[in-house]
Protein backbone atom coordinates (compact mmCIF):
# COMPACT_ATOMS: atom_id res chain seq x y z
CA UNK A 1 0.00 0.00 0.00
CA UNK A 2 2.42 2.18 0.95
CA UNK A 3 4.49 1.05 -2.63
CA UNK A 4 1.86 2.18 -4.12
CA UNK A 5 1.74 5.65 -2.80
CA UNK A 6 4.86 6.12 -3.06
CA UNK A 7 4.90 5.38 -6.67
CA UNK A 8 1.93 7.28 -7.08
CA UNK A 9 3.53 10.21 -5.68
CA UNK A 10 7.16 10.27 -6.92
CA UNK A 11 7.34 7.37 -9.28
CA UNK A 12 6.34 5.38 -12.09
CA UNK A 13 3.29 5.53 -10.96
CA UNK A 14 2.47 9.37 -11.08
CA UNK A 15 2.87 9.35 -14.84
CA UNK A 16 0.79 6.28 -15.78
CA UNK A 17 -1.90 8.16 -13.30
CA UNK A 18 -1.68 10.96 -15.57
CA UNK A 19 -1.62 9.79 -18.61
CA UNK A 20 -3.90 6.26 -17.58
CA UNK A 21 -7.04 8.35 -16.55
CA UNK A 22 -7.64 10.74 -19.90
CA UNK A 23 -7.24 7.88 -22.02
CA UNK A 24 -9.66 5.92 -20.48
CA UNK A 25 -11.85 8.24 -20.76
CA UNK A 26 -11.16 8.91 -24.45
CA UNK A 27 -11.46 5.46 -25.32
CA UNK A 28 -15.11 5.06 -23.13
CA UNK A 29 -16.38 8.01 -25.16
CA UNK A 30 -14.85 8.07 -28.22
CA UNK A 31 -12.93 4.56 -28.75
CA UNK A 32 -16.16 3.03 -27.62
CA UNK A 33 -18.88 4.41 -30.01
CA UNK A 34 -16.67 4.14 -32.56
CA UNK A 35 -16.93 0.18 -32.51
CA UNK A 36 -20.12 0.32 -31.90
CA UNK A 37 -21.17 2.35 -34.76
CA UNK A 38 -19.89 -0.30 -37.02
CA UNK A 39 -21.90 -2.66 -35.00
CA UNK A 40 -24.73 -0.88 -34.94
CA UNK A 41 -24.57 -0.31 -39.18
CA UNK A 42 -24.96 -4.08 -39.37
CA UNK A 43 -28.25 -4.01 -37.13
CA UNK A 44 -31.83 -3.34 -37.61
CA UNK A 45 -32.40 -0.19 -35.52
CA UNK A 46 -35.85 1.46 -35.01
CA UNK A 47 -37.57 3.33 -32.35
CA UNK A 48 -38.38 0.52 -30.65
CA UNK A 49 -35.01 -1.53 -30.29
CA UNK A 50 -33.19 2.13 -29.38
CA UNK A 51 -32.88 0.92 -26.05
CA UNK A 52 -31.35 -2.76 -25.94
CA UNK A 53 -28.39 -3.88 -27.06
CA UNK A 54 -29.92 -7.24 -28.55
CA UNK A 55 -31.42 -6.39 -32.05
CA UNK A 56 -31.53 -8.29 -35.49
CA UNK A 57 -28.47 -8.99 -37.82
CA UNK A 58 -28.55 -8.28 -41.36
CA UNK A 59 -25.33 -7.91 -42.49
CA UNK A 60 -24.33 -5.34 -45.37
CA UNK A 61 -28.34 -4.59 -45.69
CA UNK A 62 -27.93 -1.07 -44.38
CA UNK A 63 -24.80 -0.31 -47.02
CA UNK A 64 -26.67 -1.96 -49.67
CA UNK A 65 -29.95 -0.21 -49.04
CA UNK A 66 -28.09 3.35 -48.64
CA UNK A 67 -26.10 2.76 -51.71
CA UNK A 68 -29.67 1.92 -53.40
CA UNK A 69 -30.72 5.13 -52.46
CA UNK A 70 -31.26 8.02 -55.32
CA UNK A 71 -30.14 10.53 -53.34
CA UNK A 72 -26.79 8.39 -52.35
CA UNK A 73 -24.52 9.19 -55.39
CA UNK A 74 -25.48 13.07 -55.54
CA UNK A 75 -25.00 13.50 -51.94
CA UNK A 76 -21.72 11.95 -52.80
CA UNK A 77 -20.57 13.92 -55.43
CA UNK A 78 -21.89 17.29 -53.46
CA UNK A 79 -19.59 16.12 -50.31
CA UNK A 80 -16.53 16.23 -53.00
CA UNK A 81 -17.75 19.43 -54.34
CA UNK A 82 -18.15 20.96 -51.09
CA UNK A 83 -14.46 19.31 -49.95
CA UNK A 84 -12.71 20.91 -53.04
CA UNK A 85 -14.23 24.29 -53.58
CA UNK A 86 -13.76 25.19 -49.97
CA UNK A 87 -10.30 23.99 -49.10
CA UNK A 88 -9.39 25.75 -52.86
CA UNK A 89 -10.94 28.91 -51.66
CA UNK A 90 -9.65 28.93 -48.45
CA UNK A 91 -6.44 28.13 -49.01
CA UNK A 92 -6.02 30.08 -52.31
CA UNK A 93 -6.98 33.52 -50.97
CA UNK A 94 -5.57 32.41 -47.09
CA UNK A 95 -2.29 32.11 -49.16
CA UNK A 96 -2.88 34.94 -51.08
CA UNK A 97 -3.58 37.12 -47.83
CA UNK A 98 -0.35 35.50 -46.03
CA UNK A 99 1.83 37.05 -48.71
CA UNK A 100 0.51 40.46 -48.16
CA UNK A 101 1.05 40.17 -44.93
CA UNK A 102 4.36 39.21 -44.74
CA UNK A 103 5.59 42.40 -45.86
CA UNK A 104 6.50 43.91 -43.10
CA UNK A 105 5.02 47.18 -41.69
CA UNK A 106 3.69 48.34 -38.32
CA UNK A 107 0.87 47.03 -37.68
CA UNK A 108 0.84 44.11 -39.49
CA UNK A 109 0.88 41.32 -37.07
CA UNK A 110 -2.28 42.92 -34.97
CA UNK A 111 -4.25 43.44 -38.37
CA UNK A 112 -3.80 39.81 -39.44
CA UNK A 113 -4.94 38.30 -36.13
CA UNK A 114 -7.75 40.53 -36.34
CA UNK A 115 -8.63 38.34 -39.13
CA UNK A 116 -9.17 35.03 -37.12
CA UNK A 117 -12.49 36.09 -35.55
CA UNK A 118 -14.21 34.95 -38.54
CA UNK A 119 -12.62 31.16 -37.42
CA UNK A 120 -13.86 31.54 -33.34
CA UNK A 121 -17.43 32.66 -33.62
CA UNK A 122 -20.19 29.95 -33.46
CA UNK A 123 -20.97 28.41 -36.15
CA UNK A 124 -24.36 28.93 -36.30
CA UNK A 125 -23.74 32.68 -35.90
CA UNK A 126 -21.50 32.70 -39.30
CA UNK A 127 -24.48 30.69 -40.52
CA UNK A 128 -27.30 32.71 -39.57
CA UNK A 129 -24.94 36.10 -41.14
CA UNK A 130 -24.29 34.53 -44.18
CA UNK A 131 -27.60 33.47 -44.43
CA UNK A 132 -28.97 37.14 -44.38
CA UNK A 133 -25.94 38.32 -46.63
CA UNK A 134 -27.05 35.78 -49.21
CA UNK A 135 -30.87 36.34 -49.09
CA UNK A 136 -32.20 36.34 -52.41
CA UNK A 137 -34.26 39.41 -52.33
CA UNK A 138 -32.58 41.91 -49.85
CA UNK A 139 -29.34 40.40 -49.24
CA UNK A 140 -26.65 42.83 -49.83
CA UNK A 141 -24.35 40.05 -51.44
CA UNK A 142 -26.61 40.11 -54.29
CA UNK A 143 -25.89 44.11 -53.85
CA UNK A 144 -22.73 44.10 -54.26
CA UNK A 145 -22.50 41.72 -57.01
CA UNK A 146 -25.32 44.44 -59.04
CA UNK A 147 -23.33 47.42 -58.48
CA UNK A 148 -20.08 45.08 -60.00
CA UNK A 149 -21.46 44.10 -62.94
CA UNK A 150 -21.33 40.45 -62.22
CA UNK A 151 -24.66 39.54 -62.25
CA UNK A 152 -27.78 41.18 -64.03
CA UNK A 153 -31.03 39.36 -61.76
CA UNK A 154 -31.09 38.80 -58.12
CA UNK A 155 -29.42 35.07 -57.50
CA UNK A 156 -31.87 33.19 -54.84
CA UNK A 157 -28.62 31.92 -53.42
CA UNK A 158 -30.39 29.52 -50.77
CA UNK A 159 -33.30 28.24 -52.46
CA UNK A 160 -32.13 27.69 -55.81
CA UNK A 161 -30.77 23.85 -56.49
CA UNK A 162 -28.02 25.76 -58.75
CA UNK A 163 -26.38 27.78 -56.34
CA UNK A 164 -27.34 26.14 -52.91
CA UNK A 165 -24.39 23.96 -52.32
CA UNK A 166 -22.23 27.13 -53.29
CA UNK A 167 -23.93 29.52 -50.41
CA UNK A 168 -22.38 27.68 -48.35
CA UNK A 169 -19.14 26.71 -49.51
CA UNK A 170 -19.05 30.65 -49.77
CA UNK A 171 -20.13 31.15 -46.36
CA UNK A 172 -16.86 28.30 -45.34
CA UNK A 173 -14.37 30.22 -46.78
CA UNK A 174 -14.96 32.83 -45.12
CA UNK A 175 -14.49 31.23 -41.91
CA UNK A 176 -11.81 28.82 -42.51
CA UNK A 177 -9.55 31.64 -44.51
CA UNK A 178 -8.18 33.22 -41.56
CA UNK A 179 -7.14 30.12 -40.14
CA UNK A 180 -5.33 28.95 -43.26
CA UNK A 181 -3.68 32.61 -43.63
CA UNK A 182 -2.55 32.31 -39.97
CA UNK A 183 -1.10 29.00 -40.52
CA UNK A 184 0.59 29.88 -43.72
CA UNK A 185 2.08 32.80 -42.46
CA UNK A 186 3.67 31.07 -39.60
CA UNK A 187 5.50 28.59 -42.03
CA UNK A 188 6.65 32.03 -44.31
CA UNK A 189 7.95 33.49 -41.29
CA UNK A 190 9.97 30.30 -40.37
CA UNK A 191 12.03 30.48 -44.03
CA UNK A 192 15.20 31.86 -43.27
CA UNK A 193 15.93 35.43 -44.95
CA UNK A 194 19.34 35.04 -46.65
CA UNK A 195 17.96 32.46 -49.30
CA UNK A 196 16.09 35.51 -50.54
CA UNK A 197 19.02 37.65 -50.36
CA UNK A 198 21.39 35.15 -52.02
CA UNK A 199 18.71 34.52 -54.46
CA UNK A 200 18.47 38.32 -55.67
CA UNK A 201 22.17 38.72 -55.72
CA UNK A 202 21.93 35.71 -58.07
CA UNK A 203 19.23 37.70 -60.28
CA UNK A 204 16.45 35.64 -59.79
CA UNK A 205 13.17 37.21 -59.78
CA UNK A 206 9.85 37.76 -57.93
CA UNK A 207 8.49 35.12 -59.58
CA UNK A 208 11.10 32.47 -59.60
CA UNK A 209 11.70 33.40 -56.11
CA UNK A 210 8.61 32.27 -55.44
CA UNK A 211 8.63 28.54 -57.33
CA UNK A 212 11.95 28.13 -55.99
CA UNK A 213 12.25 28.80 -52.46
CA UNK A 214 8.95 29.71 -51.03
CA UNK A 215 6.93 26.99 -52.12
CA UNK A 216 9.27 24.31 -51.78
CA UNK A 217 10.14 25.44 -48.28
CA UNK A 218 6.52 25.55 -47.30
CA UNK A 219 6.15 22.00 -48.38
CA UNK A 220 5.22 20.17 -45.01
CA UNK A 221 3.06 23.68 -44.00
CA UNK A 222 0.89 23.52 -47.10
CA UNK A 223 0.47 19.47 -46.88
CA UNK A 224 -0.11 19.42 -43.04
CA UNK A 225 -2.59 22.63 -43.49
CA UNK A 226 -4.44 20.73 -46.66
CA UNK A 227 -5.18 17.83 -44.95
CA UNK A 228 -6.17 20.11 -41.78
CA UNK A 229 -8.27 21.72 -44.47
CA UNK A 230 -10.18 18.39 -45.12
CA UNK A 231 -10.77 17.40 -41.73
CA UNK A 232 -12.17 20.86 -40.80
CA UNK A 233 -14.79 20.73 -43.96
CA UNK A 234 -15.90 17.35 -43.44
CA UNK A 235 -16.27 18.32 -39.56
CA UNK A 236 -18.52 21.79 -41.40
CA UNK A 237 -22.24 20.84 -40.30
CA UNK A 238 -23.04 24.00 -38.52
CA UNK A 239 -23.30 26.01 -41.47
CA UNK A 240 -25.85 23.64 -43.07
CA UNK A 241 -28.05 23.77 -40.35
CA UNK A 242 -27.77 27.21 -41.04
CA UNK A 243 -28.06 28.09 -44.22
CA UNK A 244 -30.17 25.47 -46.38
CA UNK A 245 -30.73 22.63 -44.35
CA UNK A 246 -29.48 20.13 -46.73
CA UNK A 247 -31.86 21.62 -48.89
CA UNK A 248 -33.88 22.57 -51.50
CA UNK A 249 -34.54 18.60 -51.97
CA UNK A 250 -31.20 17.41 -51.11
CA UNK A 251 -29.20 19.91 -53.97
CA UNK A 252 -26.79 21.64 -50.80
CA UNK A 253 -26.80 17.93 -48.68
CA UNK A 254 -23.54 16.39 -48.14
CA UNK A 255 -22.35 13.16 -46.01
CA UNK A 256 -21.97 14.59 -42.58
CA UNK A 257 -25.67 16.77 -42.76
CA UNK A 258 -26.82 13.26 -44.63
CA UNK A 259 -25.87 10.93 -41.68
CA UNK A 260 -27.17 13.25 -39.03
CA UNK A 261 -30.65 14.09 -41.15
CA UNK A 262 -30.93 9.62 -40.87
CA UNK A 263 -30.73 9.37 -38.08
CA UNK A 264 -31.99 12.46 -35.99
CA UNK A 265 -34.89 13.50 -38.57
CA UNK A 266 -35.64 10.24 -40.47
CA UNK A 267 -35.23 7.92 -36.80
CA UNK A 268 -32.98 5.74 -39.34
CA UNK A 269 -30.58 5.10 -36.89
CA UNK A 270 -28.86 1.76 -38.84
CA UNK A 271 -28.16 4.08 -41.95
CA UNK A 272 -26.77 7.00 -40.35
CA UNK A 273 -24.57 4.63 -38.69
CA UNK A 274 -23.65 3.31 -42.24
CA UNK A 275 -23.11 6.03 -43.70
CA UNK A 276 -21.07 7.39 -40.46
CA UNK A 277 -18.51 4.30 -40.86
CA UNK A 278 -18.11 5.30 -44.67
CA UNK A 279 -17.08 8.63 -44.19
CA UNK A 280 -15.14 8.10 -40.86
CA UNK A 281 -12.82 6.00 -42.62
CA UNK A 282 -12.70 8.45 -45.26
CA UNK A 283 -11.23 10.62 -42.61
CA UNK A 284 -8.92 8.63 -40.93
CA UNK A 285 -7.33 7.82 -44.62
CA UNK A 286 -7.19 11.69 -44.48
CA UNK A 287 -5.57 12.00 -41.20
CA UNK A 288 -2.92 9.32 -41.35
CA UNK A 289 -1.92 11.65 -44.36
CA UNK A 290 -1.84 14.96 -42.00
CA UNK A 291 -0.28 12.45 -38.65
CA UNK A 292 2.53 11.27 -41.41
CA UNK A 293 3.42 15.16 -42.71
CA UNK A 294 3.28 16.97 -38.95
CA UNK A 295 5.36 13.68 -37.76
CA UNK A 296 8.83 15.55 -37.63
CA UNK A 297 7.88 18.13 -36.21
CA UNK A 298 5.15 16.13 -33.50
CA UNK A 299 8.88 14.53 -32.32
CA UNK A 300 10.18 17.99 -31.67
CA UNK B 1 9.40 55.80 -52.14
CA UNK B 2 10.35 56.33 -48.32
CA UNK B 3 10.15 54.19 -45.81
CA UNK B 4 7.07 55.88 -43.93
CA UNK B 5 5.11 56.28 -46.64
CA UNK B 6 5.26 53.17 -48.60
CA UNK B 7 4.95 52.19 -44.82
CA UNK B 8 1.49 53.96 -44.82
CA UNK B 9 0.04 52.68 -48.39
CA UNK B 10 0.93 49.00 -47.13
CA UNK B 11 -1.46 50.00 -43.90
CA UNK B 12 -4.13 51.50 -46.29
CA UNK B 13 -4.33 48.52 -48.20
CA UNK B 14 -4.16 46.02 -45.32
CA UNK B 15 -7.17 47.97 -43.03
CA UNK B 16 -9.00 47.65 -47.09
CA UNK B 17 -8.93 44.06 -46.96
CA UNK B 18 -9.60 43.63 -42.86
CA UNK B 19 -12.61 46.29 -43.60
CA UNK B 20 -13.60 43.80 -46.59
CA UNK B 21 -13.00 40.39 -44.58
CA UNK B 22 -15.20 41.64 -41.93
CA UNK B 23 -17.76 43.09 -43.49
CA UNK B 24 -20.31 40.46 -42.78
CA UNK B 25 -19.71 40.82 -38.89
CA UNK B 26 -20.00 44.64 -39.55
CA UNK B 27 -23.19 43.57 -41.13
CA UNK B 28 -24.77 41.82 -38.60
CA UNK B 29 -24.25 44.55 -35.93
CA UNK B 30 -25.73 47.68 -38.42
CA UNK B 31 -28.95 45.18 -39.32
CA UNK B 32 -30.10 44.43 -35.41
CA UNK B 33 -30.33 48.28 -35.53
CA UNK B 34 -32.16 48.87 -38.28
CA UNK B 35 -35.70 49.05 -38.07
CA UNK B 36 -37.93 45.96 -39.85
CA UNK B 37 -38.83 48.72 -43.22
CA UNK B 38 -35.41 49.88 -43.50
CA UNK B 39 -33.80 46.58 -43.37
CA UNK B 40 -35.57 45.67 -46.85
CA UNK B 41 -34.83 48.68 -48.65
CA UNK B 42 -33.33 48.89 -52.11
CA UNK B 43 -30.68 49.71 -51.59
CA UNK B 44 -29.63 48.59 -48.60
CA UNK B 45 -28.09 51.76 -46.39
CA UNK B 46 -24.88 50.87 -45.11
CA UNK B 47 -25.59 53.05 -41.85
CA UNK B 48 -28.86 52.89 -39.76
CA UNK B 49 -31.23 56.23 -39.87
CA UNK B 50 -32.81 55.40 -36.49
CA UNK B 51 -30.36 52.95 -34.31
CA UNK B 52 -32.77 50.80 -32.10
CA UNK B 53 -30.50 50.47 -29.32
CA UNK B 54 -33.71 49.13 -27.93
CA UNK B 55 -33.72 45.87 -29.64
CA UNK B 56 -31.22 44.25 -27.72
CA UNK B 57 -32.89 44.34 -24.32
CA UNK B 58 -36.21 43.59 -26.68
CA UNK B 59 -34.83 40.35 -27.70
CA UNK B 60 -32.99 38.98 -25.11
CA UNK B 61 -36.38 39.40 -22.99
CA UNK B 62 -38.64 37.73 -25.80
CA UNK B 63 -36.16 35.16 -26.77
CA UNK B 64 -35.41 34.36 -22.97
CA UNK B 65 -31.81 34.86 -23.69
CA UNK B 66 -30.72 34.56 -19.79
CA UNK B 67 -31.55 31.41 -20.01
CA UNK B 68 -29.56 30.00 -23.46
CA UNK B 69 -26.17 32.06 -22.55
CA UNK B 70 -26.20 30.40 -18.98
CA UNK B 71 -27.01 26.89 -20.38
CA UNK B 72 -23.88 27.84 -23.12
CA UNK B 73 -22.15 29.05 -20.11
CA UNK B 74 -22.75 25.81 -17.97
CA UNK B 75 -21.36 23.41 -20.84
CA UNK B 76 -18.57 25.47 -21.85
CA UNK B 77 -17.17 25.69 -18.10
CA UNK B 78 -18.03 21.99 -17.05
CA UNK B 79 -16.34 20.89 -20.73
CA UNK B 80 -13.10 23.16 -19.65
CA UNK B 81 -12.85 22.33 -16.91
CA UNK B 82 -12.83 18.61 -17.50
CA UNK B 83 -10.46 18.72 -20.60
CA UNK B 84 -8.16 20.88 -18.51
CA UNK B 85 -7.70 18.59 -15.49
CA UNK B 86 -7.85 14.93 -17.65
CA UNK B 87 -5.91 16.94 -20.74
CA UNK B 88 -3.38 18.62 -18.63
CA UNK B 89 -1.86 15.67 -17.22
CA UNK B 90 -1.73 13.49 -20.58
CA UNK B 91 0.24 16.52 -22.25
CA UNK B 92 2.70 16.92 -19.52
CA UNK B 93 3.44 12.79 -19.50
CA UNK B 94 3.47 13.05 -23.91
CA UNK B 95 5.83 16.21 -23.61
CA UNK B 96 8.23 14.32 -20.81
CA UNK B 97 9.13 10.77 -22.51
CA UNK B 98 9.82 10.13 -26.25
CA UNK B 99 9.43 6.31 -26.93
CA UNK B 100 7.34 4.47 -29.10
CA UNK B 101 4.42 4.35 -26.20
CA UNK B 102 3.99 8.08 -26.31
CA UNK B 103 4.43 7.53 -30.11
CA UNK B 104 1.19 5.43 -29.69
CA UNK B 105 -0.28 7.68 -27.56
CA UNK B 106 0.15 10.80 -29.72
CA UNK B 107 -1.24 8.82 -32.62
CA UNK B 108 -4.15 7.76 -31.14
CA UNK B 109 -4.88 11.63 -29.74
CA UNK B 110 -4.40 13.43 -33.02
CA UNK B 111 -6.79 10.58 -34.49
CA UNK B 112 -9.10 11.54 -32.03
CA UNK B 113 -9.09 14.51 -33.03
CA UNK B 114 -10.53 14.30 -36.32
CA UNK B 115 -13.75 12.84 -36.03
CA UNK B 116 -16.60 14.50 -36.99
CA UNK B 117 -19.07 15.28 -34.07
CA UNK B 118 -22.18 15.20 -36.71
CA UNK B 119 -21.12 11.22 -37.30
CA UNK B 120 -20.11 10.55 -33.94
CA UNK B 121 -23.33 11.67 -32.78
CA UNK B 122 -25.70 8.65 -33.88
CA UNK B 123 -23.44 5.75 -31.76
CA UNK B 124 -22.91 8.66 -29.02
CA UNK B 125 -26.59 9.33 -28.70
CA UNK B 126 -27.57 5.38 -28.75
CA UNK B 127 -25.05 4.68 -26.24
CA UNK B 128 -26.01 7.30 -24.01
CA UNK B 129 -30.09 6.45 -24.19
CA UNK B 130 -28.55 2.61 -23.57
CA UNK B 131 -26.65 3.80 -20.40
CA UNK B 132 -28.97 6.59 -18.60
CA UNK B 133 -26.97 9.25 -19.19
CA UNK B 134 -29.10 11.34 -21.41
CA UNK B 135 -31.40 11.76 -18.70
CA UNK B 136 -28.62 14.10 -17.83
CA UNK B 137 -28.86 15.89 -20.93
CA UNK B 138 -26.13 19.02 -20.35
CA UNK B 139 -23.64 16.85 -18.41
CA UNK B 140 -24.35 14.27 -21.65
CA UNK B 141 -23.36 17.18 -24.09
CA UNK B 142 -20.35 18.48 -21.61
CA UNK B 143 -19.28 14.58 -22.09
CA UNK B 144 -18.82 14.26 -25.38
CA UNK B 145 -17.78 17.72 -26.06
CA UNK B 146 -14.47 16.60 -23.68
CA UNK B 147 -14.54 13.75 -25.71
CA UNK B 148 -14.37 15.73 -29.00
CA UNK B 149 -11.99 19.02 -28.06
CA UNK B 150 -9.52 17.02 -25.26
CA UNK B 151 -7.17 15.53 -27.98
CA UNK B 152 -6.91 19.61 -29.29
CA UNK B 153 -6.22 20.51 -25.97
CA UNK B 154 -3.73 17.86 -25.41
CA UNK B 155 -1.95 18.72 -28.52
CA UNK B 156 -1.67 22.85 -27.80
CA UNK B 157 -0.65 22.32 -24.48
CA UNK B 158 2.08 19.61 -25.15
CA UNK B 159 3.67 21.78 -27.35
CA UNK B 160 3.85 24.56 -24.42
CA UNK B 161 5.04 21.80 -21.82
CA UNK B 162 7.63 20.87 -24.66
CA UNK B 163 9.10 24.56 -24.21
CA UNK B 164 9.45 24.22 -20.27
CA UNK B 165 13.31 22.98 -19.50
CA UNK B 166 13.53 19.72 -18.15
CA UNK B 167 16.94 20.87 -15.79
CA UNK B 168 14.22 22.81 -13.58
CA UNK B 169 12.33 20.17 -12.78
CA UNK B 170 15.23 17.70 -12.75
CA UNK B 171 17.07 20.35 -9.94
CA UNK B 172 13.51 20.08 -8.03
CA UNK B 173 14.11 16.77 -7.60
CA UNK B 174 17.31 17.38 -6.44
CA UNK B 175 16.59 19.39 -3.61
CA UNK B 176 14.15 16.68 -2.26
CA UNK B 177 10.82 17.70 -4.24
CA UNK B 178 8.66 14.73 -5.09
CA UNK B 179 7.70 14.54 -8.46
CA UNK B 180 3.76 15.63 -7.93
CA UNK B 181 5.61 18.34 -5.78
CA UNK B 182 8.16 19.26 -9.03
CA UNK B 183 4.95 19.26 -11.45
CA UNK B 184 2.77 21.18 -9.20
CA UNK B 185 5.21 23.79 -7.74
CA UNK B 186 7.48 23.93 -10.93
CA UNK B 187 6.11 22.91 -13.83
CA UNK B 188 2.95 23.96 -14.23
CA UNK B 189 2.93 27.59 -13.20
CA UNK B 190 5.84 27.50 -15.94
CA UNK B 191 2.97 26.15 -18.34
CA UNK B 192 0.36 28.87 -16.96
CA UNK B 193 -0.08 30.61 -19.81
CA UNK B 194 0.17 28.39 -22.42
CA UNK B 195 -2.83 26.07 -20.70
CA UNK B 196 -5.04 29.24 -19.81
CA UNK B 197 -4.73 29.90 -23.88
CA UNK B 198 -5.96 26.53 -24.85
CA UNK B 199 -8.68 26.13 -22.25
CA UNK B 200 -9.98 29.98 -23.77
CA UNK B 201 -9.90 28.59 -27.37
CA UNK B 202 -11.70 25.39 -26.01
CA UNK B 203 -14.19 27.89 -24.09
CA UNK B 204 -14.93 29.77 -27.00
CA UNK B 205 -15.79 26.61 -29.22
CA UNK B 206 -17.76 24.76 -26.39
CA UNK B 207 -19.49 28.26 -25.72
CA UNK B 208 -20.76 27.77 -30.08
CA UNK B 209 -21.02 24.55 -30.01
CA UNK B 210 -24.47 22.97 -32.02
CA UNK B 211 -24.64 19.47 -32.75
CA UNK B 212 -24.17 17.82 -29.49
CA UNK B 213 -26.35 20.35 -28.24
CA UNK B 214 -28.96 20.07 -30.61
CA UNK B 215 -29.43 16.20 -30.60
CA UNK B 216 -28.58 15.17 -26.69
CA UNK B 217 -31.09 18.14 -25.16
CA UNK B 218 -34.51 18.32 -25.57
CA UNK B 219 -35.94 20.42 -23.23
CA UNK B 220 -36.11 23.95 -23.97
CA UNK B 221 -34.68 25.54 -20.44
CA UNK B 222 -31.75 23.31 -20.71
CA UNK B 223 -30.60 24.36 -24.24
CA UNK B 224 -27.48 26.31 -25.09
CA UNK B 225 -27.64 29.88 -27.23
CA UNK B 226 -26.59 27.66 -30.47
CA UNK B 227 -29.87 25.87 -30.67
CA UNK B 228 -31.97 29.05 -29.60
CA UNK B 229 -30.43 30.53 -32.52
CA UNK B 230 -30.95 27.73 -34.92
CA UNK B 231 -34.86 27.69 -33.57
CA UNK B 232 -35.48 31.41 -34.04
CA UNK B 233 -34.36 31.06 -37.77
CA UNK B 234 -37.25 29.69 -39.51
CA UNK B 235 -37.68 28.43 -43.28
CA UNK B 236 -38.99 31.33 -44.47
CA UNK B 237 -38.03 34.08 -41.26
CA UNK B 238 -38.09 37.70 -42.21
CA UNK B 239 -37.08 39.20 -38.57
CA UNK B 240 -33.63 39.53 -39.42
CA UNK B 241 -32.85 42.27 -37.58
CA UNK B 242 -34.24 40.52 -34.49
CA UNK B 243 -31.98 37.17 -35.63
CA UNK B 244 -29.29 39.62 -36.07
CA UNK B 245 -29.96 40.77 -32.37
CA UNK B 246 -29.59 37.80 -30.79
CA UNK B 247 -26.45 36.44 -32.43
CA UNK B 248 -24.81 39.89 -31.94
CA UNK B 249 -25.66 39.16 -28.38
CA UNK B 250 -24.27 36.14 -28.72
CA UNK B 251 -21.37 36.57 -29.90
CA UNK B 252 -19.98 40.04 -28.77
CA UNK B 253 -18.49 38.56 -25.21
CA UNK B 254 -16.48 35.60 -27.78
CA UNK B 255 -15.23 38.89 -29.97
CA UNK B 256 -14.76 40.91 -27.14
CA UNK B 257 -12.41 38.09 -25.10
CA UNK B 258 -10.83 37.58 -28.71
CA UNK B 259 -9.59 41.25 -29.41
CA UNK B 260 -8.28 41.71 -26.36
CA UNK B 261 -6.24 38.47 -25.74
CA UNK B 262 -5.79 38.27 -29.84
CA UNK B 263 -1.90 38.09 -29.51
CA UNK B 264 -1.86 35.40 -27.19
CA UNK B 265 -4.25 33.11 -28.61
CA UNK B 266 -2.87 33.49 -31.97
CA UNK B 267 1.12 32.90 -30.45
CA UNK B 268 -0.62 29.57 -28.64
CA UNK B 269 -2.73 28.82 -31.36
CA UNK B 270 0.38 28.32 -34.24
CA UNK B 271 2.61 26.77 -32.08
CA UNK B 272 0.38 23.97 -31.45
CA UNK B 273 -1.58 23.32 -34.36
CA UNK B 274 0.54 22.42 -36.61
CA UNK B 275 3.28 20.25 -34.36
Amino acid sequence: MRRLYSSLVDGRGFDLCLIGVPLVFLLLLSGVPLAYNVVMSFQAVDMFSLGSFVRPWVGFDNYRQLIAQPEFWPIMGHTATFLIASIAGQFLIGFALALFFWVNFPGASWLRGLFLVSWVMPGLVVGAVWNWLLSGDFGVFNFVLHQLHIISGNVFWRSDPAFALWSVVIANIWLGTSFNMIMLSVGLSSIPADLYEAAELDGAGALFRFWTITLPMMRSTIGALISLGLIFTLQQFDLFAAITAGGPNNASNVAQYWAWDLSFKQYDFAKGAAISVIMIAVVMVASVYYVRSTRHEVRG
Amino acid sequence: MSETNRNRLLLAVALLLAAIYLFPLYWMYITALKTGSEMFRTPPSFWPDDPQWSIFPFVFQLKGMGLFLWNSTVIASGSVALIAVLGTGAAYVLARYRNVWVDVGLFLVLMLQVLPASLMITPIFVLFTLTGILDYPRMAVILAIAAKSMPFFIVLVRATFMSVPMELEEAALVDGNSRVGAFWSIVLPLARNGILVAAILIFMQAFGEFVYSKSLIQEIELQPSSVGLNAFMGPNTNEWNRIMAFASIYVTPILATFVLLQRRIVSGLTSGALK
